[in-house]
């Protein structure tokens, strides 16, 4: 998909977030977190396990509220946006869906563009770049997992949408459709900000234009690839040591072997 | 969920909406034929044209109002458990088996047995939508509004706020029984039963289905959206707890005024919007109407046969829903456990 043209939704999209806090039973899941991100850019969310990826997600998207700290868009702060104008201005594609009803493809990415009617690309146009034209009329439980997640990835970008907050898209996706993923998340975000939380270091260091390195609910690096890759924080917040390879021309992935 | 794979082409919705209207045609056609003398078509017709004779002035003034109410209060009855299984986002939810009708039917006992001094007809409406709201907020906070919907947890939430209210209920009746007129009224609607409306009561009924069926369009989108699961519809713009209350308002007014023109009938909520999702697909803005009529040739044709099958008594309409309902309700629930 190409990058969204100027006149969809605000063209520079910004997040401003400050002494972000936030718990869950006893466990601090983020600690005086504070991050500001700005339009155009690819921006790649890293961390271990429980390091408050996604609860750093759901507070950037306003579906969790902050115990502590404020996050504004645009300058604006958070609670002061309704669901619909937060649902039009912003596409969130949350980690794990689980429709009650046998929707279509189709009708998802229906679902998806009747957020924002005005801005959104037509439905045929949405399924045939997210490559769900010949599944259009499928039902979910007839999906695979990764037909699922594209479908909910098309319906979250079908309007088009300045800022985009995706929890591990690519998580069940195969090695050539994560691929694709992230080369349509780079094109998208040369117009958008968006904002991914990953796994795939590899992924992340080879298409994000900045990583935000996430570690016991505090941000452990904050920077552009190659000075995260530099500095070893990643092994340190991995506990492992890490190998980097040059991927050479005509290669799509370097595979470790051994 | 239903095991179809792939959906409808685009075009043939309006195809399968005549169908279900020929349908509750037919179901018209057979619930006026039903009963302790079976009227043939042609006696229908002298009867519609006008006939003076006395059967056709049986029919068309006994017969026919109870036919039209029965198909009424299937409607809302329809539609009202599409609104509930939207909002529960369970296929297995139904005002029935979750208590919403066992509370309107407690406002509605409250309002025909204690003397409260208030006005009869606008005191029994508000209660019994008050008792129908409650009993729904109940089952809705215990099963809880955020997580994934777990089909045992609010089945169980749902029968014991029904079990309770229908001990309230006969304790209500036991003690406060000198009236023997209003309990007449009260014990037929436990076991469901449509009675016979004037003109006035069947404009009102109809007025108050075409008013659901409005204000329940209204909620196709955000109940579309919920079924995607909390999060997900918040990324599409909804507010789901804010929707969930403004839905489960809708829901106990359809329930309540279901509960008020037919008592306690079973299991129409639950397969009206079963059958309504395999014909039209799981949008609400098709599966409403469709599950509107859907609910209507049902209790159309399940009323019939509560007349017609016992001659001369008459059965309750509650017991013919439950026994066609109950073996449909389990197979369902089989196989979702067992998914």
């Amino acid at each position: 998909m190409s990058a969204p043209s100027a006149t969809t939704t605000g063209a520079a999209m910004r997040i401003d977030c400050r002494d972000l806090g936030a718990s869950a039973g006893g466990t601090v899941l983020l600690d005086a977190v504070s991050l500001s991100f700005t339009a155009p850019s690819l921006v790649g969310i890293l961390g271990p396990n429980g390091a408050g990826k996604s609860t750093l997600l759901r507070l950037l998207a306003g579906y969790r509220t902050p115990e502590r700290g404020v996050i504004a868009w645009n300058g604006r702060p958070l609670a002061g946006w309704s669901a619909a104008e937060r649902g039009a201005a912003c596409g969130y594609c949350p980690q794990q869906f689980e429709p009650a009803w046998n929707y279509s493809v189709a009708e998802i990415v229906e679902l998806g563009r009747e957020r924002r009617p005005a801005g959104a690309l037509p439905r045929e146009a949405v399924l045939r770049e997210s490559g769900l034209a010949a599944l259009a009329q499928r039902r979910w439980n007839a999906l695979s997992g990764g037909e699922r997640a594209r479908t909910m990835l098309a319906a979250t970008l079908a309007t088009q949408p300045g800022l985009v907050l995706a929890d591990e898209p690519g998580a069940s996706l195969d090695m050539r459709h994560r691929l694709a993923l992230l080369t349509r998340l780079a094109a998208y975000a040369r117009g958008a900000l968006v904002v991914v939380v990953m796994h795939d270091l590899d992924l992340a260091l080879r298409f994000c234009d900045r990583i935000v390195l996430l570690d016991g609910g505090r941000v452990a690096a904050d920077g552009t690839p190659d000075a995260i890759l530099g500095a070893g924080v990643l092994e340190r917040s991995f506990g492992l040591s890490l190998q980097p390879e040059t991927r050479r021309a005509g290669h799509d992935w370097v595979v470790g072997i051994g | 969920m239903t095991t179809e794979t792939t959906a409808l082409p685009d075009g043939s919705l309006r195809g399968r909406f005549l169908l279900l209207a020929a349908a509750l045609l037919v179901a018209l056609v057979f619930a006026a034929m039903a009963g302790h003398d079976w009227a043939s078509p042609s006696r229908l017709m002298r009867a519609l044209a006008g006939g003076q004779e006395i059967e056709s002035r049986l029919l068309l003034v006994w017969r026919l109002p109870r036919v039209l109410a029965a198909a009424l209060v299937g409607a809302l009855l329809g539609l009202g458990g599409a609104v509930f299984q939207g909002v529960f986002r369970n296929p297995l939810a139904e005002p029935y088996l979750l208590g919403a009708s066992g509370g309107a039917a407690i406002g509605a006992t409250v309002a025909l047995l204690v003397p409260l001094g208030l006005p009869g007809g606008p005191a029994l409406a508000l209660l019994s939508f008050l008792g129908a709201w409650g009993a729904t907020w109940i089952v809705l906070a215990v099963a809880g509004l955020h997580g994934r919907p777990d089909t045992a947890g609010l089945l169980l939430a749902g029968v014991a706020v029904a079990a309770m209210l229908g001990a309230l209920r006969s304790f209500l009746m036991l003690a406060l029984s000198d009236d023997t007129v209003n309990l007449q009224v009260v014990l037929s609607w436990t076991l469901g039963g449509i009675q016979t409306p004037d003109l006035a009561g069947l404009l009102l009924l109809a007025m108050l289905v075409v008013g659901a069926l409005l204000l329940a369009r209204t909620l196709a989108g955000g109940l579309d959206l919920l079924g995607l699961g909390d999060e997900q519809a918040y990324a599409f713009g909804l507010d789901p707890v804010r929707f969930a209350r403004r839905a489960v308002l809708v829901g106990a007014g359809v329930v309540a005024a279901a509960v008020a023109f037919g008592g306690l009938v079973a299991f129409v909520g639950l397969i009206a919007p079963h059958l309504a999702r395999w014909l039209v697909g799981p949008r609400h803005r098709a599966l409403i109407p469709a599950s509107a009529l859907i609910g209507g040739a049902l209790v159309a044709i399940c009323d019939g046969i509560a007349r017609a099958v016992l001659p001369p008594a008459e059965i309750p309409l509650g017991l013919v829903t439950a026994l066609v309902g109950g073996p449909f309700f389990l197979v369902l629930l089989a196989r979702r456990l067992k998914a």
